[in-house]
């Protein structure tokens, strides 16, 4: 006997993806098998749920990054079997969500886009085609009791302290040491959907640790086709290996040439995070 | 039968540090005082004779503020049993965005935090009695 | 550019009052007193091998601020780096008997801690002072 899918929508009324999330939970429960949960009165009376919730799965369909289902789950200590974050996938559609309710195609193929990512037939990532080198040697600098490494080659950077190491046609993106050494503990990695397409310097997810947000800027253009997927349980990769095991984006790539005339190379790339190291107070 | 030993990393400059250490307190001081006690992590990694004594062997639980495991790998070192062993980070993606405080002070979040892991902690010392019964 | 640092380790030690107020007297330097040109560093790390700790306290003056007559921080830099530039027994300061008091929650801190703390930190500036 299949298991009971049981579907937990965000409620949120500021923002018009509170409705897009009910309406895919709706849809959802038009199959059998499915369930609604109804996120207040879960917050309120858990054991209302507590046999179906035991014989089925908690598929949670976030409105935006607040992800209020997601940790109201969390708080019922009840597991997560999947997700999806509505606001996320509508920007991987390019559609611009507000706060008014639309009805319009584009809100139908939101709706249908989610409705494909929750019954698995998304786009899955690709085996990833970076060779990794095999080692990769590193320039520093010591300020205070942090120690700053930049890499001396196969790495470019962009001034919104993002590196980028290229493999044939296929691009990896990540951090710098400043960094991470800034944010310090990096709690959370919020990655781009696969299949997104970003121009060079467009938003490419972000970075989270107790202290701030970093928004990671893409240095190159190109298509979405990996993510780290070791950040879910280790974002602290990050701090311990920015530039190596705390990837975190995988690109096809579309115009590299030109992007590079924007990318800083080592040595220049050395000098400006020096001066923001002295800057700062790391 | 010798108390359980509950271990915090003493990170100093982050929270983290500061929920370890108060979520311990709240374990050896109000939640299990009679089943545990903590020692001085200062005291295990300097190779104090009587705490290393008092150690050796003894079945330990730790907490540490961050991935470098300090607590952890200290007690181990100097011979202790790690049972279980736990990281702050590890219990935080249900209170992403909650301010919990500084390495000085905790807020009422960072508090409510202290008591969701000396209650984790409390219930593993609980299994780990059961079991020597 | 040789930028002016000054190292405090604070043994942060969890069985007494004196672990208590060492951490509290780190901080309240790094947060309050003497903000921007102290650094803090960790002792369990320091002993584990951290390099940045180390570097650090091999190449800047350091202060090492202790809970009780073990001086387990004073020690571990000495051991591990190089001769510490001062060193604080709090026993010293507010007598043995408070220092060897049960250890204490920030949620249960009464004025008389509060005004421990400020005698160790006084005693602490006036070293750091010192040094700068």
């Amino acid at each position: 006997m299949s298991k009971t899918v049981c579907v937990l929508p965000c409620n949120g009324l500021d923002k018009c993806a509170g409705d897009i999330s009910r309406r895919v939970a709706l849809k959802l429960t038009e199959s059998e098998g499915v369930e609604l949960i109804c996120p207040v009165l879960l917050n309120q009376n858990k054991t209302r749920y507590d046999k179906v919730l035991e014989e089925g799965f908690l598929s949670v369909i976030d409105g935006c990054n607040t992800r209020c289902a997601s940790k109201l789950a969390g708080s019922l200590e009840i597991p997560i079997k999947e997700k999806v974050n509505v606001s996320e996938v509508a920007k991987a559609q390019n559609i611009k969500l507000g706060a008014a309710i639309r009805e319009d195609e584009e809100t139908d193929a939101l709706v249908q886009a989610l409705l494909e990512k929750m019954s698995g037939s998304e786009e899955k990532q690709a085996e990833s085609e970076f060779v990794v080198p095999e080692s990769v040697n590193y320039d520093s600098f010591t300020h205070d009791k942090f120690i700053f490494k930049v890499p001396k080659s196969g790495y470019y950077f962009n001034e919104n302290d993002c590196w980028v190491s290229i493999s044939g046609d296929v691009a990896r993106i990540g951090v710098t040491d400043f960094v991470q050494q800034n944010l310090s503990d990096i709690l959370f990695a919020d990655l781009p959907e696969i299949g997104l397409a970003v121009e060079q310097f467009d938003d490419l997810g972000s970075i989270e640790s107790g202290k701030t947000v970093f928004e990671i800027v893409s240095p190159v253009s190109g298509t979405v086709t990996a993510v780290n997927k070791a950040l879910e349980n280790a974002p602290e990769l990050i701090n311990e290996s920015p530039y190596e095991m705390g990837w975190l984006v995988e690109l096809k790539l579309s115009n590299f040439e030109e992007d590079k005339e924007l990318l800083l190379g080592f040595e220049a790339y050395f000098e400006v995070m020096k001066r923001k190291v002295a800057e700062t107070n790391v | 039968m010798s108390k359980i030993k509950v271990i915090p990393c003493s990170g100093i400059g982050k929270v983290f540090g500061l929920l370890a250490r108060e979520s311990v307190l709240m374990v050896t001081q109000e939640k299990c005082p009679n089943e545990t006690e903590t020692l001085c992590l200062a005291h295990v990694v300097t190779g104090d004779d009587e705490v290393v004594a008092k150690i050796k062997g003894a079945r330990c639980i730790t907490m540490d503020g961050c991935s470098k495991y300090c607590a952890k790998k200290s007690v181990e070192a100097a011979g202790g049993e790690v049972e279980h062993s736990y990281k702050v980070p590890d219990y935080i993606k249900p209170h992403r965005g909650e301010d919990h405080g500084t390495g000085t002070y905790l807020t009422e979040d960072g508090w409510k935090f202290v008591d969701e892991l000396a209650g984790i902690m409390a219930k593993t010392v609980n299994e780990m009695q059961e079991e020597v019964k | 550019m040789a930028d002016k640092r000054i190292g405090v380790v604070g043994c942060s030690g969890e069985e007494c009052l004196g672990g208590t107020i060492s951490r509290l007297v780190v901080r309240k330097m790094l947060e309050e007193l003497r903000p921007g040109i102290t650094t803090s560093l960790c002792l369990p790390l320091f002993i584990a091998g951290g390099e940045e700790e180390r570097r650090f306290a091999d190449k800047y003056p350091t202060i090492a601020i202790d809970g009780c007559s073990k001086c387990c921080a004073k020690r571990a830099i000495e051991k591990f780096s190089n001769k510490v530039a001062g060193s604080i027994d709090i026993c010293q300061i507010i007598g043995e008997e408070a220092a060897m008091d049960k250890p204490l929650s920030t949620r249960n801190l009464t004025d008389k801690h509060l005004e421990y703390v400020k005698q160790v930190s006084d005693k602490t500036c006036e070293i750091f002072d010192g040094l700068v």
